[in-house]
């Protein structure tokens, strides 16, 4: 309650003081104490219940556990949020094709691989982390149980991931998820304040929040162009929304962010150089999710960053083959063809490029290309029906 | 009047059947999830009422999580293998009329991911099979759902015939119960018929 009076106060100091007291104050973080322990029996329950999903996770097929990717993670918060702030917490990798974190209140935090493959530099996947540190710092979970358990305000809750994942999920999903913690409007606010603050307190640039929602109504507007319905960008925030509608949001990050230090390095290379030996499964991931315009949105957004590379261009190849109009299978043989002179030397692109052009009735080319990739991968799993393929 | 009530009677008993889960015993079975298929299975098994496509039925030995076999019967060109729960935000994707055998096991692959949250799948093994002489695929996978995330494993065999698409498959946790009753599905998949 003493964390959330804070930023109350925090927030109230921005609105009423002069701007030279504000513009301090942007760097004034709330205090904190180490090894804090839950302090009353809603607190308690709260922190039982965390423990709980936490070893859900700990333990889950889908925790991303090979090479350094949780240790990169939590570097990143560290540097965002200052080492002393990030001692106590615990981040898992988690790969699930939809675009969330969530820290929970026992200081775990979870980071889908859905957002790992849109945050385009280093700085975008902090200023996420830092707003969801920011949520755990001012124990919001806990003043959201409370305020649930008022039912008066049970409103705030009753509402779908909509805001933070930009995938749409259904009500099956949604359950399927199970506790991932969501806030109320005025929460996600004083999140995203205290969030632009750990920004700019760590030198990333400050406009890196308000780049992340651009880009996620994009995508969300390319999602629906793809499936043939109007873009649905809500530009105000809705009764039932928990969180703010993105483009007030996108909008008032940028302009909180125009208040501080502009900032110095995003570390682009260094985000691509961590994802990178992931990037192929992530988008494999995405390329199966049949959306089509947000798939195409993220490839082109990521080649903004790389330039078309071989991985990319064989995700657009695996992205055409499976909606697979004949336009589509004659774009998919022009990419991976396009892959394999940009460097992807999988064999599976043979098959593929193989397979693309038999569905497209050209027959010959297609044998070719499914035998070179039997010459080459004859132990193959599918190699008995590839083979069928080509006695057809 | 009499016959009234039992006709009433018997629409009620009819009904109730369809409604609820049912015996499947041993011998021929035609029309199997509303389609040509038909199966002479030499066990009972259960057929469960629940319907997750207009042309799919489950048949199960102790319960749909823990052995379940779904019949695909003759899906046409353009319509989805399962009943799509959120067609606008989360539509599945469809069956088309120049897929190749290896498009049947990734059709199933991005259908469970899209549907079923299933975030891991991998295929495994492909090969030729035949389908009651039709020329389809024989595969294998294995994958985790994210309601509970128990690894599965599972065996699938399809083919399109007249433009429509036949599949059978059969899935288990991969520990104890998918190797218990594999055989039992291999015969029962010998006797199908179109």
């Amino acid at each position: 309650m003493k964390a959330l009076a804070l930023a109350m106060a925090v927030l109230a100091g921005f609105a009423t003081l002069e701007p030279v007291r504000a513009a301090e104050d942007a760097f004034r973080l709330p205090p904190y104490a180490h090894a804090y322990e839950p302090q009353n029996v809603d607190e308690r329950g709260l922190w039982m219940e965390a423990d709980e999903r936490e070893r859900q996770i700990r333990d889950s097929a889908l925790r991303i556990r090979d090479g350094n990717l949780e240790a990169y993670l939590r570097d990143v918060l560290c540097r965002e949020v200052g080492q002393d702030r990030c001692l106590g917490v615990r981040v898992y990798a988690m790969e699930i094709p939809m675009f969330n974190a969530a820290m929970m209140a026992n200081g775990s935090m979870e980071v889908w691989s859905g957002l790992l493959l849109r945050v385009r530099t280093e700085a975008e996947l902090a200023a996420i982390l830092g707003h969801e540190f920011a949520h755990f710092e001012l124990r919001h979970s806990l003043n959201g149980f409370k305020n649930k358990r008022g039912a008066s305000d049970a409103m705030a809750w009753i509402s779908v991931l909509g805001g933070i994942s930009n995938t749409p999920v259904g009500g099956a999903n949604l359950s399927l998820l199970g506790s991932v913690y969501r806030f109320g409007r005025d929460q996600e606010s004083q999140a995203d304040l205290l969030g632009l603050k750990y920004l700019a307190n760590s030198g990333y640039p400050a406009n890196s929040a308000s780049q992340v929602w651009q880009t996620l109504m994009a995508e969300e507007d390319a999602s629906a162009l793809g499936r043939k319905q109007r873009p649905r960008q809500k530009y105000t925030a809705g009764f039932f929304d928990t969180h703010p509608a993105s483009f007030e949001r996108a909008a008032r990050l940028a302009q909180e962010a125009a208040k501080l230090p502009v900032g110095g390095d995003a570390r682009t290379k260094e985000y691509q150089q961590a994802i990178a030996p992931y990037l192929p499964r992530f988008l494999s991931a995405q390329v199966k999710l049949n959306d089509f315009g947000g798939s195409e949105y993220i490839l082109s957004n990521l080649s903004q960053r790389s330039g078309w590379t071989g991985d990319l261009l064989f995700a657009r190849a695996e992205l055409h083959r499976a909606r697979a109009t004949p336009r589509d299978l004659q774009l998919a043989s022009q990419f991976y063809r396009e892959a394999k002179t940009a460097g992807y030397s999988n064999p599976d692109l043979d098959r593929n490029l193989g397979l693309s052009l038999l569905r497209n009735g050209q027959t010959e080319e297609g044998r070719a290309a499914l035998s070179s990739y039997l010459a080459a991968y004859p132990e193959a799993s599918d190699a008995k029906a590839i083979n069928a393929l080509l006695g057809n | 009047m009499r016959y009234a009530i039992l006709i009433t009677a018997l629409l009620g008993m009819s009904s109730s059947a369809c409604l609820a889960n049912a015996l499947i015993s041993p011998g021929p079975h035609a029309a199997i999830a509303q389609s040509r298929l038909s199966a002479t299975p030499d066990g009972e098994w259960n057929r469960l009422s629940r319907r997750d496509g207009k042309n799919v039925e489950l048949w199960t030995l102790d319960g749909d999580a823990l052995n379940k076999v779904t019949f695909f019967g003759g899906i046409p060109v353009g319509r989805p293998l399962l009943r799509e729960v959120d067609k606008k935000n989360r539509p599945l994707p469809k069956v088309t009329s120049n897929m190749l055998i290896t498009d049947i096991p990734a059709l199933l692959e991005s259908t469970y991911r899209s549907q079923f949250a299933v975030n891991q799948l991998q295929i495994e093994t492909q090969e030729p099979a035949l389908l009651d002489g039709n020329k389809g695929i024989r595969f294998t996978y294995a994958f985790a759902r994210a309601d509970d995330e128990v690894l599965r494993k599972g065996e699938g065999i399809g083919a399109i015939v007249g433009g429509q698409l036949y599949l059978v498959t059969y899935e288990a946790p991969s520990l104890y119960f998918f190797d218990k009753d594999l055989e039992k599905f291999h015969r029962l998949i010998a006797t199908l018929k179109l």
